[in-house]
């Protein structure tokens, strides 16, 4: 995957609420320099899902075509962020017993009981798209690497994303209608936790929560490895929605309200305490009391992190996640929400800051998934074990020179 | 790493990877056509780039091949067949193939420039020499000439003396080409000591007061310069005089602290002034001196005979003193 030539690469994010394209160049396999930018409105997409290719995919082409414009230079490859609640993940794991007569484990061992735990049939019609490997445990101990060291029994388990080939298709097509090809595909909540978590974090352990308009992302780290990840259909969509049924509003009028007024808790405590919905007293505006817009907003926010919590289950244990919880995407800029997914996880929360090297300009969430894209590609490819890509033959070489062109 | 290892085997199922990314031509979007047009053009035009190159290198190859002397005199130049001169002076083509003395076919390339021009050089009525290729087989030569101012006479060992020019830099040198009218019009120097050096002589020191002196009389006053025959520098150095010896007056004493056209203009005067004499005849006019010119008479009046030394005074500034004549 990561080579020593230069390469200009476009991280994606096809969102339900906006289309961000990152350009980045890629010198000596390693080092990173963004060099445009491209963000467009979103259409076609609901809930992480193209449901209009055309409307998608113009979308996405302005983004992309912008990026280019500002890079000054043309995309060679894409890397994908993968999101929606098309996707599932589930956990195998396989032990096999250490062949050599002096118990010492060989990479034949380790090849084998691998290949034993990413070995678990998928539904039909469904694509992997990562094998996420946990530990090895070498009788019973945890071990990074187990060659050479001595023990009867090997085991390792695998988390294993995958989802719909079509809906996953349509994303990749998206892109391929701009005549670009997507080299690696990224899950969005991957993405965003290798961008805002430490080594260390991920060693005490640490839930990262991106939620953006339509989808809710979430990873939970523990020991240095991913543990679970998943995606909800459920985001700051949910709010506006909630605002706008609760007070009878429109879903723009709604979504103007939650900008402006939407809390994760409830602060307000005088209950004649109102705003204006325009503030231009103009014709139709009305007032709405403010704690009514926070109770709306707040409930919705406990219950999507009561979601997230249920659908962790037993992996999620206060004790195991010393570094807390870290939120991001667009709706984490929502005040209080902090305090809300605090209650619910028992924990710390924070929002997520990108790390140093990122531009100021970039430092804002919506940028966290496509910049972690980025992150991970170099950084986290080998940790995470993406599979092996297919050598491409001489027509696929000859391919890649229109693609790239 | 183990894990290196680990990922090199393949899952079992379908990877994303296996999903097919190519879209059908309706598929693509208006900005994915122009990009894809684009990259069709971007291709056609390195593809054509590549087929010239190699249709280049082809043909390059066939012609080394099937006519590889071509190629080989191709870099070959042609031999000098002319020769031509630019000059401000009097020196012919003749002169100039004589000096340089090329050997016949030989190539253009072949010639040493600067040996060429340093072999000009050597004769001092060249004062200045460029010599160019003008391919495919005209060499250029273009020439600054001295001019002579005067003549002089050297004696070369035990052979007959020998005529040399001399221009206004005191450069002595052999004149070629130049009209025996304008030889004969020059006046000799005197009183000068040539000092050989190589194959020529050193450079004279004053002459640039002598050429500034004989061109001022042979601008001003022609009738006077033609009567010029030998100019003496042997007081130069030392009392900053030129005489010289015309047919009118055998000794003319010019200074050359004073201005020459104010010494022309008085001799010019004295000249026409002894010309109204009885006897008229100058010995000599000595113009060296600020405010008078002694004049000495071949004959001088009876009324002067008596002085021991008789010689007049002039001062043609001052027509009272015209009276004491």
């Amino acid at each position: 995957m990561i080579s020593n030539h230069s390469r200009t690469i476009a991280a994606v994010e096809i969102g339900t609420g906006k289309i961000a394209v990152l350009i980045g160049e890629i010198s000596r396999g390693r080092s990173l320099n963004i060099i445009g930018v491209g963000v467009a409105p979103a259409r076609g997409v609901m809930k992480g899902e193209v449901v209009d290719y055309k409307a998608a995919c113009e979308a996405t082409h302005q983004a992309l075509e912008i990026a280019e414009k500002r890079a000054g230079t043309r995309i060679g490859e894409v890397w994908l962020a993968q999101s929606g609640g098309h996707l599932d993940g589930f956990y195998n794991e396989a032990s096999v017993n250490v062949k050599s007569a002096d118990n010492t484990v060989t990479a034949l061992d380790i090849a084998s009981v691998c290949a034993l735990a990413k070995e678990k049939e998928l539904p039909a019609g469904r694509s992997r798209i990562h094998e996420i490997r946990r530990p090895f445990h070498l009788d019973g101990r945890a071990v990074p690497d187990p060659e050479h060291l001595s023990g009867r029994r090997l085991e390792v388990g695998y988390w294993i994303v995958h989802g719909p080939e079509s809906k996953v298709s349509d994303n990749i097509h998206v892109v391929g209608g701009y005549h670009l090809e997507v080299r690696e595909l990224v899950l969005a909540s991957l993405a965003s936790g290798s961008l805002l978590t430490t080594a260390e974090e991920r060693t005490q352990g640490v839930l990262v929560i991106d939620i953006g308009k339509g989808v809710t992302d979430y990873v939970l780290y523990r020991d240095g490895h991913v543990l679970v990840t998943g995606t909800l259909p459920v985001a700051g969509e949910h709010v506006t929605n909630d605002l706008s049924i609760g007070l009878r509003v429109t879903t723009a009028q709604a979504e103007m309200l939650k900008l402006r007024q939407a809390r994760g808790t409830v602060q307000t405590r005088d209950k004649a305490d109102k705003v204006w919905l325009n503030g231009d007293a103009s014709f139709g505006d009305r007032q709405f009391s403010k704690v009514s817009i926070e109770t709306i907003t707040a409930a919705r926010m406990l219950e999507l992190f009561e979601v997230v919590r249920r659908k962790l289950g037993a992996a999620f244990e206060p004790e195991h996640c010393g570094a807390g919880v870290i939120l991001t995407g667009g709706t984490s800029r929502m005040p209080g929400i902090e305090e809300a997914a605090s209650r619910v996880f028992g924990l710390p929360a924070r929002r997520g800051e990108s790390p140093g090297w990122v531009k100021e300009e970039l430092k804002d969430p919506m940028f966290s998934t496509v910049l972690g894209v980025f992150q991970f590609g170099l950084r986290g490819a080998h940790e995470h074990a993406l599979p092996a890509r297919r050598k491409p033959g001489l027509l696929g070489s000859l391919t890649r020179i229109f693609a790239t062109s | 790493m183990s894990s290196a290892r680990e990922d090199s085997r393949p899952a079992p199922g379908r990877s994303w990877r296996d999903i097919r990314q190519e879209v059908s031509a309706p598929a693509l979007s208006r900005r994915g056509r122009r990009r894809r047009l684009f990259g069709w053009l971007k291709f056609g035009t390195l593809a054509a780039l590549a087929v010239a190159a190699t249709w280049g290198a082809v043909l390059l190859v066939h012609e080394w091949r099937a006519d590889r002397a071509a190629l080989a005199t191709a870099t070959h130049d042609a031999p000098v067949k002319n020769i031509l001169v630019i000059t401000d002076g009097v020196l012919t083509r003749d002169w100039v193939a004589g000096v340089l003395n090329l050997p016949a076919g030989t190539n253009m390339m072949a010639v040493v420039l600067p040996a060429l021009r340093d072999r000009l050089l050597e004769h001092g009525q060249v004062s200045f020499a460029a010599v160019t290729r003008s391919f495919p087989s005209t060499l250029v030569v273009t020439l600054k000439e001295r001019t002579p101012v005067a003549r002089v006479q050297a004696s070369a060992g035990l052979g007959a003396a020998e005529q040399l020019l001399v221009a206004r830099d005191g450069v002595v040198y052999r004149g070629a080409h130049y009209e025996a009218k304008l030889l004969a019009s020059l006046p000799w120097l005197d009183g000068i000591r040539l000092v050989r050096t190589g194959n020529g002589f050193q450079p004279i020191a004053g002459m640039e007061d002598v050429a500034a002196l004989l061109t001022t009389a042979q601008l001003q006053a022609p009738h006077l310069y033609r009567q010029w025959h030998v100019v003496s520098l042997a007081g130069l150095a030392d009392q900053d005089e030129i005489v010289v010896r015309s047919q009118d007056v055998p000794e003319i004493i010019f200074s050359r602290k004073r201005d020459w056209f104010k010494q022309i203009a008085q001799l010019d005067y004295i000249i026409d002034r002894a010309l109204l004499l009885p006897e008229p005849g100058l010995k000599s006019v000595n113009l060296a001196l600020e405010g008078q010119v002694p004049v000495q008479l071949l004959h001088p009046p009876a009324e002067l005979a008596h002085a021991a030394n008789p010689s007049f005074s002039l001062q043609p500034s001052q027509p009272r003193v015209q009276s004491d004549l």
